[in-house]
């Protein structure tokens, strides 16, 4: 990769059909490196095709894919070699024991020497906690430990890369919070780009976020800039006495973009979108007590939770289509 | 790329990537397992004891034979051991299609249906490479194993029933054929396997073949020159040294060795444009 390119991965207008059936549409990419890339939708968003075509296991009907700067159908292979990937549902050798599942992946990669390639299998063995059933068939493994094996089979190769499909999503609490655990833990050797439809995990371990509906990207960026919401900087008063006036009112301020208000228990909360965060902090609290008959009892900033603003995002989309 | 420097890269052509790898595995499925040893004994046991009632217990095939038949053959002895290579080859022959279509049919088929497929191929590993492996790793077992412990079995049985050396050339030329049956029909069903998603028309196209191809044959004579379906008789003939019908010649042959190469070609190709 070039050493000025700050993206791991970088799609143009990919695409992808099945028969008539648009899987995925125009979708324009970059995740940084470094970064735990959260790839949220709901299910049958276009997720798992979307890193298919990334990993060269289908292939593009339109548009371009860059891995490292290399194309993601002409460089697969040379991709390949420094990815780690788990399917959505972790395959392995079944006749193999854990550790023999790691050191046949590992020959994928490196051919010695077989004193090294063994500590590097233990190392992973290690890192997800399975060192103590290293040598006991698959067979036995509950899901949780299939996934944890999982990601250490897509992590041998010491890869710039970890393409994760649900990792989680499967599991119960205590199993996902260990591989979530885990993927904190490779955070720094590594880039991540995860796919979910947990909206906890991704607020839990995520610093960037795409959200991806009916095949189409609808947004994509930091996860603080998603929380934000679409209506930029919000602020949330529960304001008591007579607020008729109080929209006509603000609407007399060029910062206020959009309010919004209802009514909980004798309290009306208002959400207020403002463009300016400074010109908000300083006075808008004191426009709204200027009118002598009202009283706030609680003014802050609002910060969205990722499911409401997913929430709003998906049902905007379907909205618009 | 992070990576510990101690490590060596595996260095293999890009056509090839990930071969001696997969190679490892599917062999390991033949030789760190029950499945070598079963075949072994069961193709030597069931070939080389049809063949062995024929030579050396009293049956009816020999009983039943009229002097003419026993003249023809140059006396009893000929006659009995051309009865045990009939049994052989032209039983043998398609009982060992049958059996590499059973071992091989899921070679492909149930590594794409369980994922595994999938897997292998998010590594670095070349679809050629892949196809490749499935079929030399199978190759050699069941050359040994079906064809040619059996084979040897039945050699050793010709020269102790005949009480002299049986003449090696033309057993040769017949177990050469025989191999390219084999080999035919292991190929078909590599190729399929990249086809189509089930069983049923893997065996049905595979075993089709093996049992109802001469009957096929039968009504598009045309198509025995360039199918493998007259290749147990040929055997035969070869092994008995009688002269192969001119009309015959050795076309089934060529075109059944050349079918095979292509089916891998063809397995090649279609797996390359495959899609998980």
């Amino acid at each position: 990769m070039n050493l000025i390119d700050d993206y791991v991965i970088e799609t143009t207008g990919l695409s992808k059909s099945f028969g008539d059936v648009q899987a995925l549409k125009d979708v324009n990419l970059k995740v940084p490196q470094h970064s735990i890339f959260g790839f949220l939708g709901p299910n049958g968003a276009g997720k798992t095709t979307l890193m298919k075509l990334l990993i060269g296991l289908a292939r593009p009907t339109a548009g371009t894919g860059k891995i490292f700067g290399c194309d993601i159908v002409k460089d697969s292979i040379a991709i390949r070699e420094r990815i780690g990937y788990l399917p959505q549902h972790p395959r392995f050798i079944e006749e193999m024991t854990a550790r023999e599942n790691l050191l046949f992946t590992a020959k994928f990669f490196f051919n010695g020497p077989a004193q090294k390639i063994n500590e590097r299998c233990d190392e992973m063995l290690d890192l997800v906690g399975l060192i103590d059933k290293a040598d006991r068939s698959i067979k036995g493994f509950s899901g949780g430990e299939k996934q944890r094996l999982g990601i250490a089979l897509a992590q041998v190769n010491y890869p710039d890369l970890l393409i994760l499909d649900e990792p989680a999503s499967a599991l119960d609490p205590l199993g996902r919070q260990a591989v979530l655990d885990i993927m904190e833990r490779l955070r720094k050797y590594t880039t991540i780009f995860y796919s979910t439809h947990i909206l906890d995990d991704v607020q839990r371990v995520s610093d960037t976020v795409a959200i991806l509906n009916n095949g189409r990207l609808i947004t994509a960026g930091p996860i603080e800039q998603i929380l934000n919401g679409r209506d930029g900087v919000v602020y949330s008063l529960a304001i008591r006495g007579k607020a008729e006036k109080l929209d006509e009112r603000l609407s007399t301020l060029s910062w206020v973009t959009k309010t919004s208000s209802l009514q909980q228990k004798g309290t009306n909360i208002w959400q207020i979108s403002v463009s300016d965060e400074l010109e908000a902090e300083k006075n808008l609290l004191r426009f709204v007590l200027a009118d002598p008959t009202l009283t706030v009892a609680e003014f802050k900033r609002k910060k969205f939770e990722l499911e409401e603003v997913f929430m709003d995002i998906v049902k905007g989309d379907k909205n618009v289509n | 790329m992070s990576t510990n420097l101690e490590l060596q890269r595996v260095n293999e052509l890009e056509r090839l990537r990930g071969f001696s790898n997969l190679f490892k595995k599917e062999s390991r499925a033949w030789w760190r397992s029950r499945r070598w040893w079963i075949n072994a004994i069961l193709w030597t046991g069931f070939l080389g004891g049809f063949t062995a009632i024929m030579l050396f217990l009293s049956n009816s095939e020999v009983m039943e034979a009229t002097g003419d038949e026993i003249a023809q053959a140059g006396g009893l002895l000929e006659y009995t051991l051309e009865v045990g290579q009939s049994v052989f080859f032209e039983f043998g022959i398609p009982m060992l299609a049958i059996g590499t279509i059973i071992l091989t049919q899921d070679a492909i088929l149930g590594e794409n249906q369980n994922g595994v497929a999938e897997w292998l191929l998010s590594k670095p590993v070349n679809r050629q490479a892949y196809i490749l492996a499935k079929t030399t790793a199978n190759v050699f077992p069941i050359l040994i194993f079906l064809v040619g412990l059996p084979s040897a079995a039945v050699y050793t049985m010709l020269s102790i029933r005949g009480a002299v050396l049986y003449p090696a050339g033309d057993y040769i030329a017949a177990v050469g054929i025989m191999t390219i049956h084999t080999l035919f029909y292991l190929s078909l069903t590599l190729m399929l396997g990249t086809f189509f998603n089930n069983r049923g028309p893997i065996l049905g196209i595979t075993l089709g073949s093996v049992l109802g191809g001469g009957i096929i044959g039968g009504f598009i004579k045309q198509l025995l020159y360039v199918t493998p379906w007259m290749l147990p008789k040929i055997g035969f003939m070869t092994s008995s040294g009688q002269p192969v019908p001119g009309a015959i010649g050795i076309s089934p042959i060529i075109s059944s060795a050349i079918l095979s190469i292509g089916f891998i070609f063809v397995a090649i190709r279609k797996f390359e444009q495959k899609e998980f």
